[in-house]
């Protein structure tokens, strides 16, 4: 692949990249969250076409026209989230829409089970091909889609952090697996935010960073130290961020002891002062948005204890938690945070809703009011405070979700992600409500996997790494190299 | 609102069809009885409404329509197999089984996360066979009992008939209940962001399942209130009494405007969605065309009762691909001012 680029509704997701892969070659690509390390693998994969650039194989110039495109050149993309219908066998599963018959013949099931069972045995997986994929383990169906790329000859297979849900078995197996498919001559491309398995297993890392090629190591020089300075080596452009000074943390009103996330390896404890900006930083996955949706009380804490202001604080529900003044601008806002055919008013006074009855009967020029007073302190680009705001950006929209909550005078302020997909002047202004709002004493929490974001607000930083505590940085702490090793885990695999 | 005018003045260009074509669609004796038809229909409608409102469905109405009469009869009549205790008794008893049943099937579709859908059908089922073991297949009579007065009587009486039957009374107290609940209340905004978008209502703090069980309690509820009219209107009650009912809820409802995905739709569209459903049922009776046959005598052309089901399934098809084709329209022109929002989160992604 050599210049390729790709533009997003205005945003450069990727800007000349280059790369070249071998036949029976593991490349690892690595980069940060948004450093179009799966942008680049879907345009290989001919799910999205790529703006400018070419893509050769075997030196022949090729145009990937949908995956089905992409299939018949030997190339196959294994999704982060596996694509398989967990109420059909593995046999259905592995020929899903090249059965090689037509729609209406029997399905030739013999065949199928037959070259199936050749197919598991190719990447190890001893279960009788008519076994249903719900009743796989995750590890398995892995095996089951790597058998699915290679039902269609792939030469050329990309696995989209193919171990980011498996137990340390299983990702061994999947090793053993890609090594032997090396030794086949498939050329394997294997997108990881571990450091420990790309040193194990790749011939050569290509590094990404925002967007662009930030260079190549073979496998010896691959070290830890060198990936991270790749992954993470921008000059900050810190212009919008929001002066640090003039802000003291105050007391603690929030603090969580051996907090046990459903799901979670183990209890996560943290604390949270008025007045500052306390960022959790990690990679997609790191359970941050987990930790955060219990302490909101979406999905209540199986152990643990939370204290707000002293007092104990169990929300079971986001009710209770908003009842004590614990707010959550969730990370989807569209499906979490907003009711996209309703009007602004209409979103902004909904948790507080009860408070403009008159008699039972709702006041709306007391709900006007208060949505146009959040539309001008927030600045929400908009005609009129009745606009829906399924018709507003992304960076109005998040301006909405704030609203709603700053309309009630929070005491902690959860914002999970609150800048993602939002252009960069919206996000100077958000950056400025956020400093503004910890300046007034409440307690801001920030989950981020913009690094630059974390770096150039928060106080203080938690990390994150496979849903535990990985490390806190304190004021003058808070650099990239120490972030980034702390949610790569470089700093444990350098210390080992 | 713009469905609602779309559908009123559609209403309105029937009616005036219906009219020219028969004058005696507008004739005291039709007119009345329409009303009260459209009456009966629209209670129940509203409280079906409350519930498609939030996303749901209840597909039990018919059979509490059913069961009241049944129970009240069973309760209240004189007549054979009726225990002989006061009216009042009757309908109360009765009332109460109907919002019982919908708070237990609230509350199984709530706590259990199951579906409405489900839930409801078995309890169509369940409850219609209750009205089957209580008539024990056979009917039972309200005999003379003052009831049957709620049907037939009213304000305003006109020639022996009232101008106003009881049933348009209570209909036009369930609008005014029902819209104020709908459009003036916290209640009602919170239903209707249930429908738009659970997750996003939970997240505000609003207590969705509370919310969801009341909505199936209040559609039971009204469709107990119309099974007392039904009773009244009837007089037999028998395992038939309102089968099928609630899909004429629901049709009304859909014309009225509201989405079966929730989060949409208004009290005044689902009256007008009644009216549309029972003007259409008695214009198949009343649409005439005058001619002349080859000898020169004069005739009539009727409408064959038997296409009734064929016109009403078109209106409904009708309307919603009208409604689509609207929407996708909208959709159209909304799209252009904003990114698209099926493509991924641009400048982040989730890697």
């Amino acid at each position: 692949m050599s210049g390729i680029g790709k533009r997003f509704a205005g945003v450069t997701a990727l800007r000349d990249v280059s790369l070249t892969a071998r036949a029976g070659e593991v490349l690892a690509l690595m980069g940060e969250n948004g450093a179009g390390k799966s942008t680049l693998m879907k345009i290989l994969g001919g799910v999205q076409p790529p703006d400018t650039g070419e893509i050769r194989i075997d030196g022949q110039l090729v145009t990937l026209d949908g995956v089905r495109a992409a299939k018949r050149l030997g190339i196959s993309l294994i999704h982060q989230e596996l694509m398989l219908a967990p109420n059909l066998d593995i046999a259905a599963n592995i020929f899903l829409g090249s059965e090689g018959v037509s729609a209406l013949a029997p399905l030739p099931r013999a065949a199928m089970n037959e070259k199936a069972a050749a197919l598991l045995a190719r990447v190890g997986l001893s279960v009788s091909p008519t076994t249903l994929v719900g009743a796989l383990t995750v590890g398995q169906m892995q095996m089951v889609e790597i058998a699915r790329a290679l039902s269609t000859n792939a030469r050329i297979l990309i696995m989209d952090e193919p171990t980011a849900s498996l137990s340390a078995n299983e990702s061994e197996r999947l090793f053993e697996v890609i090594r032997k498919l090396r030794t086949d001559g498939v050329c394997i491309l294997y997108i990881s935010h571990r450091m420990e398995e790309v040193q194990m297993l790749a011939d050569r890392v290509t590094v990404l960073r925002d967007g662009r090629w930030a260079g190549d190591l073979l496998r010896a020089d691959a070290t830890s130290d060198k990936i991270v300075a790749l992954m993470v080596g921008r000059e900050l452009s810190g212009a919008y961020f929001p002066s640090k000074e003039g802000r003291t943390a105050g007391a603690v009103i929030l603090e969580a002891k051996d907090l046990l996330v459903p799901g979670a390896p183990a209890g996560v404890s943290f604390s949270a002062r008025c007045g500052e900006i306390l960022g959790f930083a990690g990679l997609v996955g790191a359970g941050r948005t987990e930790l955060m949706t219990t302490v909101f009380g979406v999905t209540p804490a199986r152990a643990g204890t939370m204290l707000l202001d002293g007092k104990p604080f169990a929300p079971r529900s986001p009710r209770d938690a908003i009842a004590r003044g614990v707010y959550l601008a969730p990370e989807d806002r569209k499906h979490h945070g907003l009711v996209l055919q309703m009007s602004i008013t209409e979103n902004t006074t909904l948790p507080s809703l009860r408070s403009f009855s008159r008699w039972g009967r709702l006041d709306r020029a007391a709900e006007r009011r208060v949505a146009e007073a959040e539309v001008k302190r927030m600045a929400t680009r908009t005609p009129s405070v009745f606009q829906k705001v399924v018709t507003l950006s992304g960076g109005n929209q998040q301006k909405v979700v704030l609203g709603k909550w700053l309309a009630m005078s929070p005491r902690v302020l959860i914002l999970d992600e609150p800048t993602r997909g939002i252009d960069v002047g919206a996000r100077a202004e958000i950056y400025r409500h956020v400093a503004a709002l910890a300046k007034e004493g409440i307690a801001v929490v920030v989950v981020s996997s913009d690094m630059e974001e974390v770096i150039g607000l928060c106080d203080r930083v938690l990390v994150m790494r496979e849903r535990r505590l990985a490390g806190a940085l304190g004021p003058g702490e808070i650099t990239q190299a120490r972030i980034g090793s702390l949610m790569t885990g470089a700093a444990r695999a350098v210390a080992a | 609102m713009k469905r609602e005018l779309g559908m009123g003045a559609a209403l309105a260009v029937i009616c005036l069809a219906l009219f020219i074509s028969n004058g005696d669609f507008l004739g005291q004796s039709n007119a009345v009885n329409t009303l009260r038809q459209i009456s009966m229909l629209g209670i129940y409608a509203i409280g079906t409404g409350f519930v498609i409102v939030t996303g749901g469905i209840d597909l039990s109405v018919g059979s509490v329509v059913g069961l009241t009469g049944v129970i009240i009869a069973r309760v209240s009549s004189q007549a054979t197999g009726g225990g002989g205790h006061s009216l009042l008794l009757g309908i109360v008893v009765a009332l109460c089984v109907a919002l019982l049943i919908g708070l237990a099937q609230g509350l199984l579709i709530t706590r259990l996360n199951l579906q409405p859908f489900i839930v409801t059908l078995a309890g169509m089922l369940f409850i219609r066979g209750i009205s089957q073991t209580v008539v024990q297949g056979g009917t039972l009579s309200l005999g003379t009992s003052p009831l049957l007065g709620l049907a037939n009587g009213g304000l305003f009486m006109h020639g022996g008939d009232p101008l106003v039957p009881w049933p348009l009374l209570i209909f036009l107290g369930v609008i005014a209940g029902g819209g104020y609940v709908l459009h003036a209340t916290v209640f009602g905004r919170y239903l209707y962001a249930i429908g738009g978008n659970r997750e996003a209502a939970a997240y505000s703090g609003i207590p969705v399942k509370r919310i969801e069980t009341t909505t199936y309690v209040i559609s039971a509820g009204l469709a107990g209130v119309a099974g007392v009219c039904y009773a009244a209107y009837i007089g037999q009650m028998s395992q038939q009494v309102g089968v099928a009912y609630e899909l004429y809820a629901i049709a009304a409802v859909v014309l009225g405007g509201c989405s079966l995905r929730g989060g949409e739709g208004t009290v005044l569209g689902i009256v007008i969605g009644s009216a549309m459903m029972k003007v259409i049922d008695n214009g198949i009776n009343m649409f005439q065309v005058r001619y002349q046959d080859a000898d020169g005598v004069p005739r009539l052309w009727r409408l064959d009762a038997n296409w009734t089901f064929i016109i009403v399934g078109s209106v409904i098809l009708i309307a919603v691909v009208l409604d689509q084709v609207v929407h996708v329209v909208q959709a159209k022109r909304r799209l252009r001012p904003v990114e698209a929002p099926a493509a991924p989160t641009p400048s982040l992604p989730a890697v």
